[in-house]
């Protein structure tokens, strides 16, 4: 803990304070201002200029009966399961890469997963949107190349989906119906750096005395990753499963670059952020992208706080 | 992959996009249909490598001829890239590490502040700043936006600089503060018995002796500048200040795209990352794992 400090000497360090005046300075401007000024505009009809009319409660009575609005937070219910989903491989990795018996290849191992981090987030954002392209990339020859395609089409002719057709290269980005689909084979096989590493520093902390005392007792690899490695990691998995899902809810980034910002052919791929953003910056509602958000960060805020109150991190 | 297909031209690269191309050219005298007869040279296939060049089986091929030819990479490829993209990295370049430097400057004094002493206040002002993480950034943009057309800051590289260290604070100072409060406090006494102010007392003693998570810090913050472009995206207009992050979306908009270029420039984009993961490689995946348990 920082030094105790008594009334005179705090009054002849007055100085100190200015170490902090920066920091405050920035941050009121720049993220308490903001955030009290969307609250106070989320009550106004404003398109961003001088004029604006108070109009009270409208904007959300509006945006209670926008169906694109719900539709969205349907969508990103969805996205948030198949980030879920997604979180196993990462878990699998960490415990295959703390098992490496050798120090220097698990050294090895863990350089190589950080590798993909110096390419660029958007560059590897767009490598994927060209695996997607219907006519060149590889997701659609790999398909063609093992059969799946026809597997798929004989799917659609058993389940009449009309979607996929047996002359026609599948357009992952362009059919509504696949927007979701797409969206959950993206990122495959689904190992993140920092996830791995999160995982990795939890393992790392378990003793060797409990491996020991499992192996005495004959326990199989398996019960090992159930009833040793699950458990002592729980602390890490929930601290990731709340960043994702925070992290899911408010993020519109992938989606505003993959499908633009109507959210891809029929609005599949809109999300709340997303909305926001096209309110504001496409149709000039500012008053009422304001109240999205504001929509927003009152979900947000009941998950942290049901997170602060339910799912304690033990440091 | 970036690699291989940064050499192609729009050609060779439908022909074949996955593969390296081999170093063949192969001719093919085509007889029109008025009976002249036509020259075309195109990359060869992989199996004609070692077959044989074979002519394409839907025009009326005269002759073929299969030549090793390294002018099937195009070296201009890298050229043409870094033209479209320098610009932007060195726009790039510019914000991370003046933004990175700020922010942490501003994030060690704080953190100097809080750890240092119980100043009166000083619980007021943590929990003023805790409270920040809990809020979103997502709500903020809008208001953000109009803040910045009210500062003029719209359309210029500060505007970018300034608000990325504003958003880093809260992070790097939780992250320090706990970091500066297990130095030993016998350091901090000593050199104050010597009379040292409190500027060098950080000089002196607090960022050598925590150099290591500094570090990291400042690849983080470096990382999330040369990443980010939903602000940039916002707040840019002007094609000459583009960074990365804009200037990579502007390439994939375009309609005819020259994917040996785009892919280039690709490459050359992840060119300084790798710079700086070599020589902190060790920092990296240590100091990751490390930041990401105390965050």
């Amino acid at each position: 803990m920082a030094f105790p400090i008594t009334p005179e000497k705090a009054l002849r360090e007055w100085r100190l304070y200015f170490f902090i005046v920066p920091a405050l300075v920035l941050v009121g401007t720049f993220a308490y201002f903001p955030a009290a000024s969307a609250i106070y505009h989320s009550f106004f009809d404003w398109s961003g200029g001088e004029t604006k009319q108070l109009i009270g409660f409208e904007n959300f009575r509006r945006a209670f009966g926008d169906q694109v609005l719900w539709n969205s937070f349907g969508t990103v219910s969805i996205l948030i399961l198949f980030n879920l989903f997604k979180m196993i491989p990462s878990i699998l990795m960490a415990v295959l890469i703390h098992r490496v018996k050798s120090d220097q290849w698990q050294y090895i191992y863990r350089v190589m997963l950080v590798v993909p981090m110096i390419v660029p987030g958007l560059v590897t954002l767009f490598i994927w949107k060209f695996f997607f392209d219907p006519n060149l990339g590889v997701l659609n020859n790999v398909l063609d190349a093992t059969g799946g395609k026809a597997l798929l089409v004989w799917l659609d002719g058993l389940f009449h989906w009309g979607i996929f057709y047996a002359d026609v290269p599948i357009g992952w980005l362009s059919q509504p119906e696949l927007i979701l689909p797409s969206l959950f084979i993206w990122g495959f096989p689904w190992i993140g750096t920092v996830g791995v590493l999160i995982y990795l520093a939890g393992l790392q902390s378990i003793g060797t005395e409990v491996y020991e005392a499992a192996e005495l007792d004959g326990v199989g690899p398996f019960k090992k990753f159930l009833y040793i490695e699950l458990p002592l990691i729980l602390t890490q998995v929930r601290l990731s499963l709340v960043l994702l899902i925070i992290g899911t809810l408010q993020g519109y980034g992938l989606q505003l670059l993959l499908l633009g910002e109507s959210g891809g052919p029929g609005g599949r791929g809109m999300v709340p952020g997303l909305w926001m953003y096209n309110r504001a910056f496409i149709a000039g509602e500012f008053g009422y992208a304001c109240a999205v958000g504001m929509i927003l960060f009152l979900f947000i805020l009941g998950l942290t706080l049901i997170n602060n109150k339910y799912v304690r991190v033990d440091k | 992959m970036m690699m291989q297909v940064s050499f192609k031209d729009n050609a060779s690269f439908i022909q074949n996009p996955w593969a390296p191309t081999p170093p063949y050219t192969v001719t093919e005298t085509i007889r029109t249909a008025d009976g002249e007869l036509q020259e075309k040279s195109r990359a060869a296939r992989w199996g004609e490598v070692f077959t044989g060049a074979q002519a394409s089986p839907d025009r009326e091929v005269v002759a073929v001829a299969k030549r090793f030819d390294l002018s099937v990479y195009h070296m201009s490829n890298w050229g043409f890239g870094l033209k479209l993209i320098g610009p932007y990295i060195a726009n790039t370049v510019f914000v991370a590490v003046t933004g990175t430097a700020f922010s942490m400057f501003f994030a060690l004094l704080g953190a100097y502040f809080f750890a240092r002493y119980k100043m009166p206040f000083s619980g007021v002002l943590w929990s003023a700043f805790l409270l920040l993480m809990l809020l979103p950034g997502v709500a903020n943009i809008v208001p953000l936006f109009i803040l910045l057309k009210d500062l003029s800051l719209l359309n210029t590289l500060w505007a970018l600089i300034i608000v990325g260290v504003a958003s880093a604070q809260v992070f790097n100072i939780f992250v320090l503060r706990n970091f500066i409060e297990d130095l030993p406090k016998d350091l901090f006494e000593a050199a104050e018995m010597d009379g040292a102010g409190h500027f060098q007392q950080i000089l002196n003693i607090v960022v050598p002796m925590s150099a290591p998570i500094l570090g990291t810090l400042g690849i983080l913050a470096f990382l999330a500048k040369w990443n980010d472009f939903l602000l940039p995206l916002i707040v840019l207009r002007d094609k000459e200040l583009f960074t990365l992050g804009v200037g990579l979306i502007y390439l994939d908009g375009e309609y005819v795209k020259q994917w040996g270029q785009i892919m280039a420039a690709y490459f050359i984009a992840s060119i300084p990352l790798i710079v700086i993961f070599l020589f902190t490689m060790r920092l990296f995946v240590k100091g990751l794992s490390a930041g990401a348990i105390k965050g």
